[in-house]
């Protein structure tokens, strides 16, 4: 389940009119995945174990190796493409001492197969994973605890997004930013109102009928039709999947002109489709990039959707153990919290963030923002027996979709 | 036709940018006839031959091949056929299928192809070889093969750029015999492209010499080597000692200290002024001065008989059928002789000689402003 | 005493060893292997040919046989441009303007390929510029509607492909040379015999170069297809991805990498095999050998 945030635009030095198309060509997941195709399985099997620091045993044992003391000279973090503010990172360095490495991974299962591959030896700091490959992580020993006591700003985060499922006592995580999936349509070709997943998929087979995209994701695929029709999208149950196949690939797959993760980054700007599936982050910077933003309706996943929480973690033997606690530290703080959010376009999970967005004068924050009403509608996704089974029916879909 | 086989050039002139390669060259080559276009590098005779194959037309001028102008006739539609220099022989096939493509171009019918094919491949001896490729065969056999190819078409006219060029000499010599032969077997008008003066004048029953993309002479071997039309000619085919000379106005010439005479121009046929004359080494007698002069020294200066030097021989050099002296004469260039080595004097270097011509040997030409220089002299 | 000769082919053994033979090898070992439990991506302890039972699914034969046709159709269409093209640069245009020429051809490959194709996602949107001039000079009376179709996904193979195509049919034409164009012509073949019976056939491996360089990636390309093509682009290096990356099956994804290494063979052997055939009643026609003048008496010509 790889799912990215659409950062705020890069800051390139180009004229205005072609910063959107550059933007979208640096577009993270097509990007890396352009590089994984040219670079092969290069990327799969890269072992990043050129750390001399100190190896951890792999005992599973709880107790935080972090003591508060000396920081070390660098942190090492394995992020998301284009997920932290340069501001930030910089204020950090400035600040604190540690210079700041940053490498990039294109979905949670490349990320974990490289800490797999290095054994405690990946020489990386930090690493963010979505929440529920959390659990994964800890049975393999891929994490370090988190030493709260080393982390004082964990108070300024919202208590809602603590001691989630995945990790209850926060003992290896901490929010870094969620988001949720909705769609946006064309309201000048779809001049009905649309309102949740069942509008979204009459529309699909009416009027959007060969100009709708849906996210390059199994688990949103399945869960567009178990959200429509009231079914825990994390289900293990062969009926329900079954009849997620159904749907999708006898139904909907004629329909579907695009598996696009990113209408933002260009289908909105440029008006490629008029109903797409997408995550809020993204949606919003494609609205704000279209030429005419009025003519693009968002609307919130209904009557469920999902709620995705990436998190940040601290890898098995990281070497700059103390440093990865300062930085963790560091980006919670108030006044940090709000430039990341302006950078990523994401809410990072921290109190009032909503009310010092708009004391900032952040744009269109009923994309950033949700009300408790609409956060209860929110179900986070799962790593669990049927993720093989979901790969197959996305397959499915995309070959009747293609045929 | 009557004039199957005739080439002619009129006025025929092509230009390369700024270079003039052929410059209103005429010629008129008659059937069935075994020319050869000699000439140094750059003389316009390859360009020549590439006009009459069609591969370039001439910028002006026209050529009639077997008494037909072929100005705008692609080179697919000539009657005529190319021995290339280096073979050009199409690597994808092999030997058989070679010479056959010519034939299938006609739309030849199968069987006639067979026929026509080991014909032409028993004519150079290769049926034997009809499945090699031509990287499996010697450059003599590639030859042959490209022989094969081009006169299975039973051309009017056979061109051949320096077909011989890349083979070592003693095969070159071989295949020079077969080819007079076999021209004068098939009767095919050949023109034959070459900067080899023996070659030239082993096989041409004409020669074609060139320079600067004009025809100098065109004559029979005979005739271009006994009666050079220029000093150029002269130069070219065989070697010479060239001795520039003042005329004295009695018929003679002097050319430093040697005093000369011809018997062949006639007498006051040059007017005077700036002349050069021409003797071949094979006419030059060499004679130790005490042989010559019993009094055992030569007479200095102009009292030195007409057509004879004396000098000091500077190298002996054995060539198997002669024996080669070159004489140093002081003021002049140094003088060239060969002897049959059964009459050849036993001399020495360092001899003191006296080098001596008849005066029906001495060719003289008009002194050029501008003399080009000849490779001839001193090889 | 000298060194054996066998030494001079260690470096090129090694080298295929370490990046050849030993990765293919490794993903047909797992191939044959399983997933164990949600979060294990490979084991081989128990080997099977089960991974490939589940491999040869509709699914995989659909997206298959659309990738098959992406990749045959994008291969046919580069080589009808490149011949062309490449007899063109390497026969017609003078020697000065083809190095500007071949340097054109090159350029592309210096931006990432990933970031031209997503250029012509840009021109080719309803509302990109192309869009926008064609209707303003009256030639469509509705936004482009190309981008997303196969036509757009064959445009963008072309684009990517086509240097792949051009380069070894170029070194392939350059190499004949005039002499032999010049000899096929003195034989009494015209321009067009010329190029079928002399150039075409000695740029033969230039021609097979390119086609298996032009083919054999864009068959493992999902990238260019998705971009242009959105769903009409599936491809079955997207499938194999899929098996990596969402799916964490190793053991699934390697065996259909090596069905997919087993289908590019067989098409290019099929397709070898194809062209064979069509071309044989050619080369019948044309082949003379020593066996066909065997038996063929000589008369002397007059």
């Amino acid at each position: 389940m790889t799912r990215a945030r659409r950062p705020r635009p890069i800051r390139i030095l180009a004229p205005a009119a072609v910063a959107p198309r550059i933007r979208a060509e640096f577009n993270r997941r097509q990007f890396l995945a352009g590089a994984m195709a040219l670079g092969g399985a290069g990327l799969l099997t890269a072992c990043g174990g050129d750390s001399d620091g100190d190896t951890a045993s792999p005992t599973g044992d709880a107790s935080p190796r972090a003591t508060g003391g000396d920081l070390e000279g660098q942190v090492s973090i394995y992020t998301w493409g284009d997920y932290d503010s340069p501001d930030v990172l910089d204020a950090f360095s400035e600040e604190l001492g540690p210079e700041i490495r940053l490498d990039a991974f294109n979905s949670n299962e490349e990320m974990i197969a490289k800490l797999v591959a290095a054994r405690g030896t990946s020489g990386y700091d930090i690493v963010v994973p979505t929440g529920q490959f959390i659990p994964q992580m800890v049975e393999n020993d891929l994490l370090e605890p988190i030493n709260k006591e080393l982390i004082p700003n964990i108070e300024h985060v919202d208590e809602a997004f603590l001691g989630l499922e995945w990790d209850p006592e926060n003992a290896y995580s901490i929010c870094k930013a969620w988001g949720t999936t909705g769609y946006v349509y064309d309201n000048t070709v779809i001049t009905r109102e649309l309102t949740d997943w069942n509008d979204f998929i009459d529309a699909a087979k009416n009027e959007a009928s060969g100009r709708t995209s849906l996210l390059d994701d199994p688990a949103e695929l399945t869960g567009l039709y178990f959200w429509a029709n009231g079914i825990n999208w994390t289900t293990e149950d062969e009926a329900d999947l079954q009849a997620a196949e159904d749907f999708l690939v006898g139904e909907l797959a004629p329909h579907i002109t695009a598996f696009d993760s990113y209408p933002g980054g260009s289908a909105i700007p440029q008006g490629q489709h008029v109903l797409m599936q997408s995550w809020n982050g993204d949606a919003r910077l494609g609205i704000m990039e279209s030429p005419d933003p009025d003519r693009w309706t968002w609307v919130l996943g209904a009557p469920a959707t999902q709620l995705w929480m990436d998190n940040w973690c601290i890898a098995k033997g990281a070497p700059n153990i103390e440093a990865a606690h300062a930085f963790i530290n560091f980006v919670l703080a108030p006044e940090n919290v709000i430039e990341q959010t302006d950078y990523i376009g994401y809410h990072t999970g921290a109190k009032d963030v909503e009310s010092m967005a708009e004391e900032a004068g952040l744009e269109m924050l009923d994309l950033i923002f949700f009300t408790p009403d609409q956060v209860a509608t929110m179900q986070e996704g799962a790593v669990n027996s049927a993720q093989q089974r979901i790969v197959d029916i996305w397959n499915k879909m995309k070959a009747a979709a293609g045929a | 036709m009557a004039s199957a086989g005739a080439v002619e050039l009129t006025a025929v002139t092509k230009r390369f940018g700024e270079h003039t390669a052929v410059d209103r060259l005429d010629l008129a080559i008659e059937p069935g006839e075994f020319i050869a276009l000699l000439g140094p590098s750059g003389c316009g005779k390859t360009t020549t031959l590439r006009m009459i194959a069609g591969f370039e037309q001439p910028d002006e001028g026209d050529i009639r091949i077997s008494g037909e102008s072929v100005a705008g006739v692609p080179p697919h539609k000539r009657h005529v056929n190319t021995v290339f220099q280096n073979y050009a022989l199409f690597p994808h096939m092999n030997v058989a299928e070679n010479v056959a493509y010519g034939l299938q171009q006609q739309r030849t019918p199968r069987a006639e192809i067979r026929q026509r094919v080991a014909e032409a491949l028993d004519m150079v001896q290769m049926r034997s070889l009809a499945d090699r490729r031509p990287a499996q065969m010697s450059g003599g056999q590639q030859q042959r093969v490209a022989l094969a190819r081009a006169l299975v078409n039973r051309p009017s006219v056979l061109l051949l750029d320096e077909p011989l060029g890349a083979l070592d000499r003693q095969l070159r010599e071989e295949m020079q015999i077969e080819l007079k032969l076999l021209q004068a077997r098939l009767g095919t008008t050949f023109v034959f492209v070459t900067h080899d003066q023996h070659e030239a004048l082993s096989l041409g029953d004409r020669i074609a010499i060139m320079r600067a993309g004009r025809l100098e002479q065109l004559d029979t071997a005979d005739a271009v080597y006994a009666r050079p039309a220029s000093a150029f000619v002269a130069g070219f085919v065989g070697q010479q000692n060239f001795l520039t000379g003042q005329a004295r106005g009695d018929g003679t010439f002097d050319a430093g200290q040697i005093r000369l005479r011809s018997s062949r121009n006639g007498e006051g046929s040059l007017l005077g002024g700036q002349v050069r004359a021409a003797i071949r080494p094979e006419y030059v007698t060499v004679e130790k001065v005490s042989d010559a002069y019993p009094s055992g020294s030569a007479p200095a200066g102009s009292a030195l008989p007409e057509n004879s030097a004396v000098g000091r021989v500077a190298s002996v050099a054995h060539l198997g059928e002669t024996m080669q002296y070159i004489v140093e004469v002081e003021g002049q260039d140094s003088i060239l002789s060969r002897i049959p080595t059964p009459q050849a004097p036993a001399v020495n270097v360092n001899d003191a000689v006296v080098a001596s011509w008849d005066a029906d040997s001495v060719h003289l030409f008009q002194a050029e402003l501008s003399a080009p220089q000849h490779p001839a002299s001193r090889t | 005493m000298r060194a054996p000769k066998f030494l001079l082919a260690v470096p090129a053994w090694a080298w295929l060893t370490a990046f050849f033979i030993l990765p293919v090898a490794t993903v047909v070992y797992f191939s044959f292997g399983y997933k164990p439990g949600l979060f294990g991506t490979h084991a081989t302890d128990v080997l099977s040919l089960d991974r490939y039972r589940e491999a040869l699914s509709p699914t995989f034969f659909t997206t298959f046989v659309n990738t098959l046709r992406i990749g045959i159709l994008g291969t046919l269409i580069c080589l009808l441009i490149g011949i062309p093209m490449a007899y063109w640069m390497a026969v017609k245009v003078s020697p000065r303007w083809r190095t500007l020429l071949l340097a054109l051809v090159i350029v592309p490959f210096w931006t990432n390929f990933l970031v031209r194709t997503i250029g012509w996602q840009v021109i080719l949107a309803p509302e990109g510029w192309l869009s926008g001039l064609l209707q303003s000079i009256g030639l469509r009376d509705a936004p482009l509607a190309i981008l997303y179709t196969r036509p757009a996904v064959l445009l963008g193979v072309v684009y990517n492909y086509l240097p792949l195509m051009i380069l070894p049919l170029f070194v392939a034409f350059d190499r004949v040379g005039p002499a032999l164009r010049e000899a096929s012509k003195d034989l009494g073949a015209d321009r067009l015999r010329t190029f079928l019976r002399v150039t075409l056939p000695m740029a033969r491996p230039g021609m097979i170069a390119g086609i298996l360089l032009v083919f054999i990636p864009l068959m493992g390309d999902y990238i260019t297809a998705v971009v242009l093509g959105g769903a009409r682009g599936n491809m079955v290096g997207q499938l194999v991805a899929s098996q990596f990356q969402a799916a964490q099956n190793w053991a699934l994804g390697s065996a259909m990498a090596v069905l997919l290494i087993v289908v590019i063979a067989g098409a290019v052997l099929a397709g070898g095999l194809l062209a064979w055939l069509v071309s044989w009643p050619v080369r019948h026609r044309t082949r003379l050998g020593l066996a066909d003048l065997e038996n063929i008496a000589v008369q002397e010509r007059a």
